[in-house]
């Protein structure tokens, strides 16, 4: 049972990385269009995210519930010692669920649409960067725990762990993987002037992918963060990373022919790989303290609550993976399905 | 004040702010769901445009619902650490279940928000349906993992060890059916009278009448026959405080010395140092009724406990007036209600308006002080006569900022939120079809 509560584990984090991600990342589509783009960017949005937007952030929370429930001693330290980052993330997904409702529907129109379309989209740019500095901090050695250095300072145990460069560039890089997929979705969603625009945002996003990443094993390498040492030293990852390299020529192609089905399919692949280097360089060690690798599998729930959750999950699953799917194609989301 | 105090103000405040959203999300989905009913019978008009609008109301609540209910979700961890490294491996039944329910909450609004003439009719309308029937499965799920708080259960305890773990036995608590009874009640009794109070007022003020009268009789059918079963609801609550947290119950009551025949009391001033209570009413041995069904039975007072272990006991008192006190008071109105199905010339007094006007916040109100009286009853204790609030309390210092922090954003929300129903009802009164 406890593969049961891992694949579940790995598929919500999987599907919050790529549904929440395209998200968050419509809303930085809009936010760095041009002024002319906007309002189309805007309009799309809703018709395409509306329906499952609410559905999208849920993998989050289910995220959340199997980690406490089957990871607790794990989930302890992340709570303790993120407390700020995630507090950060949590105002960003306030004002940005808030202000995606509001703007849509407020009975008046009038100029308070001017800041729900600001807080909609600077909280879909900020939320996935503070995501990125909450991964960054678990993974970049420098938590330190209370019992073991019961002298040093609130900015030693709940700041420096994530407030520097290289949570940054985590969060940034996090940030342009969002809006690269959601420019690679809304291709499909838009013709004419609009899909030139999202053709090139798409563009724009995936360079800006590139070097984003680029940077960040750089700077990782030359300063000794232990995790991306390993990542640049494990075969697989590099892999990985090589192999969605290469997938960009296709993608690139099948965007310029407006093959809009194989391009979700690639940029699908494109996020499973990073993901899967990211996760295959360290598993299941996913806290990385400044003297010490802690893992998921640490201390774990009792074999009655996994099983006992394993259960759920399974009959959540098939009550929810069909209704979804059935939404998803009710509105036209899974194109994929579509004869081309 | 200390870091504990912080974190519980910031806890009692996100939770009380929460399940407001959380009970129109609840039930608003059933208002919404009559009237599309109505709707498909008759094909009046009225109707779809009420459905619309409570529709849109819905859609504002349910995402304020859900940013501070996933909130929560981490606050529980960032606030108590210590209780979930424990508590989170026994009582995570309700909580992954519920996770399954707010899915196929999402799902059906997914449909219904956007199905209007995409989708077959009565598919759409069921959809709707799913939509309440889920929302209510969330609290009953959530209210069982709180009812384990009070009513720890399926595991062993032994030498601070938590061993023996049984998810199903801690998910089937002794606390969770009447909680869960009583708070789904709760829902339906504050929301349809909130709902109920916004359209007397606009009746009172002669506004589109003919709309606002259809959304009134929905509403206030469904919250009177509530607030008739709230009363009867809450006997069996205290019948089982009384087994299952004596304490409480002593403080609920306010009961110090230990008595056989014990009277109730109706009301009064608590002075904690001195032990008595002032100013109200007894009504001789009904508190030993009430507790056991029993006129003579003996009810233990708070000076048989260990200080240490009594909650604040003035609070939990006057929130168990208040909430028992408006629980009258919301039953009465429906009495109103119903005798104004025979003498019809009520419903032309300017006052009878008024009257379900000045009714619609004391559900909420009374929801706070029923939670209040449950949590702060159940004080020192996080979990019952297992783990004490401050032992669960997180280690980092400086909560005060985290708790104005959410003062501040929660505050605005609400503001912004309260505006903006006040524009729905402005542009509803404005195209009358
Ligand atoms: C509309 C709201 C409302 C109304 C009118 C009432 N209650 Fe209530 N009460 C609640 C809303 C509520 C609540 C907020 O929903 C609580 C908090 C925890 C719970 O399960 O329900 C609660 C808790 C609660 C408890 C504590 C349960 C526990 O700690 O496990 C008792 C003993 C009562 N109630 C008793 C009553 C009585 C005798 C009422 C008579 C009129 C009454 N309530 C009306
Ligand atoms: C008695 C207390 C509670 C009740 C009755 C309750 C009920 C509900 C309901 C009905 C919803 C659906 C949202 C809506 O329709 O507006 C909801 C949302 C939510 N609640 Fe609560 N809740 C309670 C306390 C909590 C607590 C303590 C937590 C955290 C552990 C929590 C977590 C959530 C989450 C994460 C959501 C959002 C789900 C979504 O995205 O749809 N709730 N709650
Ligand atoms: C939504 C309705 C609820 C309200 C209004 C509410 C209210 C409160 C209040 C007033 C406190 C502070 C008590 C004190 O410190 O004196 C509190 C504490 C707490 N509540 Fe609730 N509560 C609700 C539901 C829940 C649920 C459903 C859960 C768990 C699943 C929960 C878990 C907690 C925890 C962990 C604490 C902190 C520890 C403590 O003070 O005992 N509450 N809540």
């Amino acid at each position: 049972m406890l593969y049961v509560v891992l694949f579940f584990l790995l598929f919500s984090l999987l599907l919050y990385v790529m549904l929440g991600g395209a998200d968050f990342g419509a809303g930085i589509v809009e936010l760095f269009a041009s002024k002319k783009n906007r309002s189309h960017t805007r309009d799309i949005i809703y018709r395409v995210i509306g329906p499952v937007w609410e559905a999208n952030h849920i993998w989050l929370i289910i995220m959340l519930v199997i980690l406490w429930v089957a990871f607790p001693a794990y989930f302890n330290i992340m709570v303790i010692y993120l407390h700020i980052p995630l507090t950060l993330v949590l105002l960003g997904i306030t004002i940005r669920g808030v202000a995606f409702v509001f703007r849509h529907y407020d009975a008046v129109i009038d100029r308070s649409q001017f800041w729900y379309n600001w807080l909609f989209r600077i909280g879909s740019f900020v939320t996935p960067v503070f995501l990125g500095l909450s991964f960054s901090a678990l993974i970049g050695g420098k938590i330190i725990t209370m019992e073991e250095y019961a002298g040093s300072s609130f900015y030693d145990f709940f700041i420096n762990p994530w407030f520097n460069l290289f949570g940054l560039l985590v969060g940034l890089f996090y940030a342009a993987l969002c809006a690269f997929l959601a420019a690679t979705l809304l291709i499909g969603e838009s013709d004419g002037m609009e899909k030139s625009h999202f053709s090139r945002s798409s563009a724009i996003f995936t360079i800006m992918l590139v070097v984003l990443g680029f940077v960040l094993l750089t700077y990782g390498y030359i300063y000794e963060i232990k995790f991306v040492r390993d990542f640049i030293e494990n075969p697989i990852a590099i892999l990985c990373v090589v192999l969605s390299g290469i997938l960009l020529l296709p993608l690139w192609k099948f965007i310029r022919q407006q093959r809009r089905i194989a391009s979700r399919y690639m940029a699908g692949i494109q996020v499973i790989l990073i993901l899967f280097a990211a996760i295959v360089t360290h598993f299941p060690y996913f806290i990385i303290t400044a003297d010490q690798e802690i893992s998921l599998l640490d201390n774990i729930a009792p074999e009655s609550t996994i099983t006992n959750l394993g259960w759920m999950l399974i009959i959540g699953g098939t009550v929810i993976l069909p209704g979804l799917f059935h939404l998803m194609k009710s509105f036209k989301m899974i194109k994929v399905l579509e004869k081309p | 004040m200390e870091n504990l105090d912080y974190a519980r103000l910031q806890m009692a405040f996100t939770l009380g702010f929460h399940i407001i959203f959380a009970c129109i999300g609840m039930v608003m989905p059933f208002f919404m769901v009559v009237s599309h009913y109505k709707y498909l019978k008759t094909r009046n008009p009225v109707y779809k445009k009420l459905t619309k609008s409570w529709l849109k109301g819905v859609a504002i609540f349910f995402v304020t619902g859900a940013v501070s209910g996933t909130a929560l979700s981490f606050e529980l961890g960032m606030l108590w650490p210590e209780f979930m490294k424990h508590a989170g491996p026994i009582i995570g039944m309700p909580f992954s279940l519920e996770g399954a329910a707010f899915f196929v909450e999402a799902i059906a609004l997914g449909f219904y928000l956007y199905g209007w003439d995409k989708l077959p009719e009565k598919f759409h309308w069921f959809t709707g349906v799913i939509i309440g029937i889920s929302g209510v499965a969330s609290g009953i799920l959530v209210v069982s993992a709180n009812g384990w708080m009070n009513a720890p259960s399926g595991f062993d305890y032994i030498n601070g060890e938590f061993t023996n773990i049984d998810p199903v036995k801690a998910f089937l608590n002794p606390a969770w059916f009447t909680q869960a009874l009583h708070m789904t009640l709760a829902a339906f009794v504050a929301t349809s009278f909130g709902v109920a109070g916004i359209h007397a007022y606009q009746i009172y003020k002669n506004r589109n009448v003919d709309l606002h009268l259809k959304a009134f009789k929905i509403t206030i059918i469904i919250g009177t026959v509530a607030a008739f079963l709230q009363p009867i609801s809450g006997d069996i609550s205290a019948k089982d405080v009384a087994v299952r947290q004596p304490v409480k119950l002593a403080a609920l009551e306010a009961h110090f010395e230990t008595k056989k025949g014990a009277p109730l009391y109706i009301g009064g001033i608590v002075d904690v140092e001195k032990q008595t209570v002032t100013h109200k009413i007894a009504i001789p041995k009904a508190l030993s009724f009430l507790a056991f069904g029993d006129f003579n039975a003996e009810v233990k007072g708070l000076n048989d406990f260990p200080k240490e272990e009594h909650p604040p006991v003035a609070i939990v008192h006057y929130a168990f007036q208040i909430m028992v006190g408006l629980g009258v008071a919301l039953m009465l109105a429906g009495i109103v209600y119903l005798v104004s199905l025979k003498k019809k010339n009520w419903q032309k007094n300017k006052y009878y308006w008024l009257l379900f006007v000045v009714m619609a916040p004391l559900g909420f109100v009374a929801i706070e002080a029923g939670w209040v009286v449950t949590e702060v009853g159940r004080q020192p204790w996080i979990i019952h006569q297992i783990m004490l609030t401050k032992d669960a309390v997180t280690p980092m210092p400086g909560m005060k900022y985290s708790f104005f922090f959410y003062l501040f954003l929660y505050t605005l929300l609400a503001i912004t939120v309260t505006w903006l129903m006040h524009r729905q009802i402005k542009s509803l009164n404005q195209n009358p079809n």
